[in-house]
């Protein structure tokens, strides 16, 4: 082994990491010296060792070599008199006559193929007119190893020039124009007259060269003279090649896959009907073996044909009657290829046979019957596998990948049901209420089938109007009833039930209108065949639609209310004393059963219901709910508590239910018609709250309670307020940027709900959050560029925005007064400065804008005309000097302040807005700095400003900023001038 | 396809190329299986590494020796060469970066050229960053080649046995083959929003029932 060939070896063996690195880099470095170097000498080098070395990742080398000389070095080769000539004269004999040895991998010779391929971009047809002639005076007489090297060339010669497949740059476009109108002038009929003579040639000696070269053949009909292909010795041989049993599976696919280039060639409609029918592919058509083994054709065959049938449409019947007579007679073969062909790109057909229902419009008899065809199919197609029956039922690692397996292969085929739906609704309902009857009266339909029927009966649903839905047009007003009573004997499998519940959920609307039939719908939901349903999996997802059904339904549930909870007693004291360590029940996540409560919530939460009723009822809810967390509290108390422990999982679970059982009750109950109830879940905040209290730490529940907190802010009114300091305390402790973020969302809603009267609240808790805020802000660094992406810089800025908005909400809310409170003042100035810098440059115009908001609200707060009335002494000053210039001039002068943006435009009017407010609350101080310091250091002429002091008196808002915005863009200017200048 | 430095191992091993631009989380994904720990720095892969990964089905123990090559250019090493004897292949592009998926076909073409009619698996990563700018309904990529494609997060671990499991099945030519017990892999760094991602994938679902665009640029400008 030479240098080079050791290098190689070693680059290529280290890979599985044993070698020293610093060997690996100076191997790489060998490499890379030796292709930087001069390309002719290169090139030589490389001719030299590709022949001489008899290792196989050299040889590739050398080639990727040539390549890279070719593609990023081809001017500089064009100095050197020699190496041209020498390199398309090793090329071509590499193709012709010393070709590689057949037994080569196929990995060189696509190298080699490319390479030519690669010089033929540079210099075909000038300076370099012969490289096709001189193969093809090669062929076929050359032998199999050069027919199999002109493939694999051309194939390149497609793959890297011709083909629009890539990712291509116009220089490369108009190089592929230039070869291919060069060799349609030159060669193209002598190499599709050499194509033919291989196929003859090979095809039976060497079938797989004869099918590789079909196959390039296929590539190129697209942009080739058709009648070099559609002519009477092509095509006999194509199809004699396709009817033929002899022929093997690849060159028969070759065959069809060439016939199908030809089928879908671009050409005027009229002469594709011609070639189409010129092809007499009924041929093929009718051999359903065949059929089976070329779906492909046979759709793409279809495709075309009712592509010209809606071209040629209206213009010319005689043509589109011709093309409806191809189609209809290739049909059939579409309908068996659906049915049968498992390894099918299903989309295309579904495509083809959306296509052909979007040209109906009044279905014919003989169309009527090809939609039966096309629901039996979907039908069939949608069955899961009965193998997986199991699997599915218990809902195991398989049973998932096939339900989603099967959800990817349903979702076509239900566009396409949908497309039938609204076609032929009469059709399509019929077919439905056939299989649901014939699954209700004979036990031999199996799991699958019926599950695939009411999965059809649930979509059917979707295409149905709102009205149709009401009165039940058609069969729908026979088929509901049957549906809300059906027991299959199937009904205990997973898949069925759930299928069953989505379809009763889908025509609730019918039960709505049709209140007869209420009871039969509230039993789908309440017995076994949905919340007491014996699947864990089917009994949540019933107490989610069910809940859905109540929210539909509530008033008419009223009498019903009592039947109700009763039969759900059992379901809900399960969920609260269910072990939710246990593994049944981790990670079910959002449906988890708590929508049980939530739909009583709603079922009783109505006014409809007596007063003293409804807090009977809800007090048998909600005081065993509470007496169960208070045990847990002196249980956890004994104990040392955890995340994952049982008693924490169950009183979170406590915590989840009580909040979806509030869901039902509006703040209008609570507070002011039955404040009996209010009252009732005030005192639920008694009990969670020392959950807070007792175990601070504890994430999972601390955020269950927040969730409940915001819940109770928005429905009880003020009589949550007691509660609030202590609460709010407990959710200072400990907590980190995600939790600070949940406590200010919090607080936020607070501020929002109760406005100023939480002042001595707020007064109290201020400092607290105040300095929390300052030392996870300031402490963390926000690095920037590739790493700048983690999960945590993003819960820092998150915190960083829901800081401010905190801000702006206090202040808007008229708490400006907290900031000056005692204990509070030591922070005044630091976010006196934060809002000054944040509202100059922080990257989020958004809370550039929010900051100055805040900054003028406090102007008109803090500051009056009358100098001596303010309220902080050296606010004024600060404002003045500090924010109108900064960020009411210096920061919109510079040039990211991009107009154009439209929220830089909101801030931008909001700057303007700032400067109003603060010629009319600080007067001549603000005008005389402005005008006479700031809009001087922006080097602003004597009359610009002049005229800007007329403009701030002025009432005219919208002229002053256009004004101001017009001033800003010529101090830009001019800045840039007196830079050019300097 | 052990290499002569490398361990062989008893069962069945197979050559995986792993293929796609820079940055797109090739090295990332890999490192997932492994007992390593999820790198937060990016450090651009220097010409190849090689990962063994096991991986245990109903049939018995399969190794992958994952091929992760450099996804840029300067860094190349043997580029191509690395793909030699290659016996499955993942391409994977970035769906937060357009351009990743619009060299997708360029990939596919020089992997093919070097292993014909290998199994080949396409992966969008980094779904869970919330604003991607490749769509579920813009990749129609593998249905032209008839590839399989499957959304990732390497971050999170979404999907990150679905590539493997179905090059495990393709190699064994077994439709049936499946994966007894779950790889140790870094646990997640980030929840990945199930919600958005169903959404997503409906999305996807709903795009693979619309027709190929003539020209994938359309849908990408």
């Amino acid at each position: 082994m030479d240098d080079l060939e050791r290098a190689i070896m070693l680059i290529y063996e280290s890979a599985g990491g044993a070698a020293d690195s610093a060997v690996v880099s100076q191997a790489i470095e060998f490499c890379d010296r030796l292709k930087a170097g001069h390309p002719p000498s290169l090139l030589r080098f490389c001719l030299d060792r590709l022949l001489s070395s008899p290792l196989v990742p050299v040889q590739f080398w050398c080639l990727q070599s040539l390549y890279d000389a070719i593609r990023l070095s081809y001017s500089s080769l064009c100095a050197d008199d020699d190496i041209l000539p020498l390199l398309r004269g090793s090329l071509l004999s590499l193709f012709s006559t010393s070709p590689l040895p057949c037994s080569s991998p196929a990995f060189l010779k696509n190298k080699l193929a490319q390479v030519l391929a690669a010089l033929i971009r540079f210099e075909y047809p000038s300076p370099w007119p012969s490289p096709f002639l001189h193969l093809l005076s090669h062929l076929p007489s050359g032998g199999s190893a050069a027919v199999d090297m002109f493939s694999r060339f051309l194939i390149a010669l497609d793959d890297n020039l011709i083909s629009q497949d890539y990712h291509v740059s116009p220089d490369d476009v108009a190089a592929a124009a230039r070869v291919k109108d060069a060799m349609r002038l030159q060669c193209v009929p002598q190499i599709a007259h050499t194509w033919f003579d291989i196929v003859s040639l090979y095809r039976s000696s060497d079938p797989s060269l004869a099918a590789a070269t079909l196959d390039t053949m296929s590539r190129y009909i697209t942009w080739i003279d058709i009648g070099l292909v559609a002519n009477d010795a092509f095509l006999p041989l194509l199809f004699d090649l396709i009817l033929s049993p002899a022929t093997p599976e690849p060159l028969l696919a070759a065959s069809a896959g060439c016939v199908l280039a030809v089928v879908s060639k671009r050409m005027d409609p009229q002469l594709k009907l011609n070639l189409l029918g010129s092809l007499r592919l009924s041929r093929v058509l009718s051999d359903s073996e065949l059929v089976q083994k070329l779906p492909a054709l046979v759709i793409g065959y279809a495709s075309e044909a009712l592509d010209c049938y809606k071209k040629l449409g209206s213009q010319n019947n005689e043509g589109s009657s011709s093309a409806m007579d191809l189609l209809e007679e290739a049909l059939p073969s579409v309908f068996y290829v659906m049915q049968t062909c498992q390894e099918l790109d299903s989309c295309d057909v579904v495509q083809f046979l959306s296509d052909y229902i979007s040209t109906m419009k009044i279905p014919s008899q003989k169309q009527m019957v090809y939609i039966g065809q096309m629901l039996e199919v979907i039908q069939a197609q949608i069955c899961y596998d009965p193998s997986y029956r199991f699997n599915l039922d218990v809902r195991d690692k398989i049973g998932k990948e096939q339900e989603d397996q099967m959800a990817e292969h349903r979702r076509d085929l239900l566009v396409l049901f949908r497309s039938v739906c609204r076609v032929a609704p009469g059709v399509t309902q019929l077919f439905i209420h056939n299989l649901i009857a014939n699954a209700l009266s004979s036990s031999d339909m199996n799991m699958e089938e019926v599950e695939a029927a009411l999965t059809l009966f649930h979509r059917l649903g979707e295409t149905v109007s709102e009205e149709g839905m009401k009165t039940g047009s058609g069969l729908l007003k026979e088929m509901v009833p049957m549906l809300l009573s059906a027991k299959f004997s199937c009904h205990s499998h997973r898949s069925v039930a759930l299928v069953y519940l989505e379809a009763v959920t889908r025509y609730l609307k019918f039960v709505q209108e049709n209140g007869q039939y209420l009871p039969n719908a509230l039993a789908a939901f309440l017995d076994e065949r949905g919340m007491h349903h014996p699947n864990l999996n089917v009994s949540r997802r019933a107490s989610y639609l069910f809940m859905r059904a109540v929210k539909l339904l509530k008033l008419k549930l009223v009498p019903f209310v009592k039947t109700i909870l009763q039969s759900l007693e059992d379901s809900l004291v399960q969920y609260t004393i269910s072990d939710w360590t246990s593994k049944d029940l981790k990670g079910s996540g959002f449906e988890d059963g708590s929508h049980a409560f939530e739909a009583i919530g709603l079922l009783i939460g109505v006014d409809e219901i007596p007063a003293e009723k409804q807090s009977e009822y809800l007090a048998a809810l909600l005081t065993p709910l509470c007496q169960q967390v208070e045990t847990l509290l002196i249980d956890a108390k004994a104990h040392s508590l955890e995340e994952s422990s049982p008693n924490v999982m169950s009183s979170q679970q406590i915590i989840v239910a009580l909040n979806a059982l509030s869901k039902g009750f509006s703040e209008r109950t609570l507070t002011t018609t039955r404040p009996a109830i209010g009252l009732m879940f005030k005192q639920t905040l008694d009990v969670l709250l020392q959950i807070l209290i007792a175990f601070p730490r504890i994430k999972p529940l601390r955020n269950k309670v927040t969730s409940y907190l915001h819940r109770m802010v928005e429905i009880l009114g003020t009589m949550v307020l007691p509660y609030l300091p202590i609460a709010l305390n407990q959710l200072l402790e400990d907590s980190e940027p995600k939790d600070m973020v949940d406590f200010l969302v919090l607080i936020n809603q607070v501020i929002c709900k109760f406005g100023a009267s939480l002042e001595n609240t707020l007064e109290e808790l201020f400092p607290t959050i105040a300095s929390r805020l300052f030392l996870i802000l300031s402490s963390e660094a926000f690095p920037s560029g590739q790493g700048g992406n983690t999960e945590e810089i993003r819960e820092l800025q998150e915190l960083h925005r829901i800081s401010f908005a905190f801000i702006h909400v206090m202040v808007t809310h008229d708490l400006s007064s907290v900031f000056l409170a005692p204990n509070s003042r030591g922070y005044l100035d630091a976010i006196m400065q934060l809002l000054l810098l944040t509202s100059c440059a922080h990257k989020d115009v958004l809370v550039r804008k929010i900051c100055v908001q805040t900054l003028v609200k406090l102007i008109k707060d803090w500051c009056s005309k009358d100098n001596d009335e303010d309220k902080v002494p050296g606010f004024r000053c600060f404002i003045i000097q500090n924010f109108a210039y900064g960020c009411c001039l210096k920061s919109v002068l510079d040039k990211s302040f991009e107009f154009r943006d439209a929220n830089t435009l909101v801030l931008f009017g909001e700057i303007v807005l700032a400067q109003k407010v603060m010629y009319e609350k600080l007067g001549d101080d603000f005008i005389s700095y402005f005008i006479h310091n700031s809009l001087q250091t922006a080097h602003c002429p004597q009359d610009s400003a002049e005229q800007y002091y007329h403009h701030l008196q002025g009432n005219d808002n919208k002229s002053f900023k256009s004004f101001y915005q017009s001033l800003i863009e010529n101090l830009r200017q001019q800045e840039n001038g007196s830079l050019v200048f300097r | 396809m052990a290499l002569p430095n490398q361990q062989t191992v008893e069962y069945p091993s197979f050559k995986l190329v792993l293929v796609g631009d820079g940055g797109t989380g090739k090295t990332t994904f890999v490192k997932r299986h492994l007992t390593g720990e999820f790198e937060k720095k990016y450090e651009p892969t220097i010409g190849v590494e090689v990962h063994p990964l096991d991986f245990h089905t109903n049939c018995g123990r399969i190794r992958f020796y994952c091929w992760d090559t450099a996804g840029q250019e300067k860094f190349g090493g043997l580029r191509d060469g690395y793909y030699i004897h290659g016996q499955c292949a993942i391409i994977m592009f970035d769906v937060t970066a357009r351009l990743t998926y619009k060299n997708v076909p360029t990939w596919h073409r020089d992997l093919c050229r070097v292993c014909e009619n290998i199994p080949v698996v396409l992966c969008g990563n980094k779904v869970d960053v919330k604003n991607r700018q490749v769509k579920a309904k813009m990749v129609t990529f593998h249905r032209k080649k008839n590839l399989q494609y499957y959304e990732i997060s390497a971050k999170s671990n979404y999907n990150f046995e679905k590539p493997f499991l179905y090059l495990a099945r393709k190699l064994a030519g077994d439709p049936n083959l499946h994966f007894v017990e779950s790889p140790a892999l870094a646990p997640p760094e980030v929840q990945i929003d199930l919600a958005q991602q169903q959404l997503h994938e409906q999305e996807l679902a709903a795009a693979a029932a619309q027709p190929l665009p003539d020209d994938d640029d359309e849908s990408l400008d």
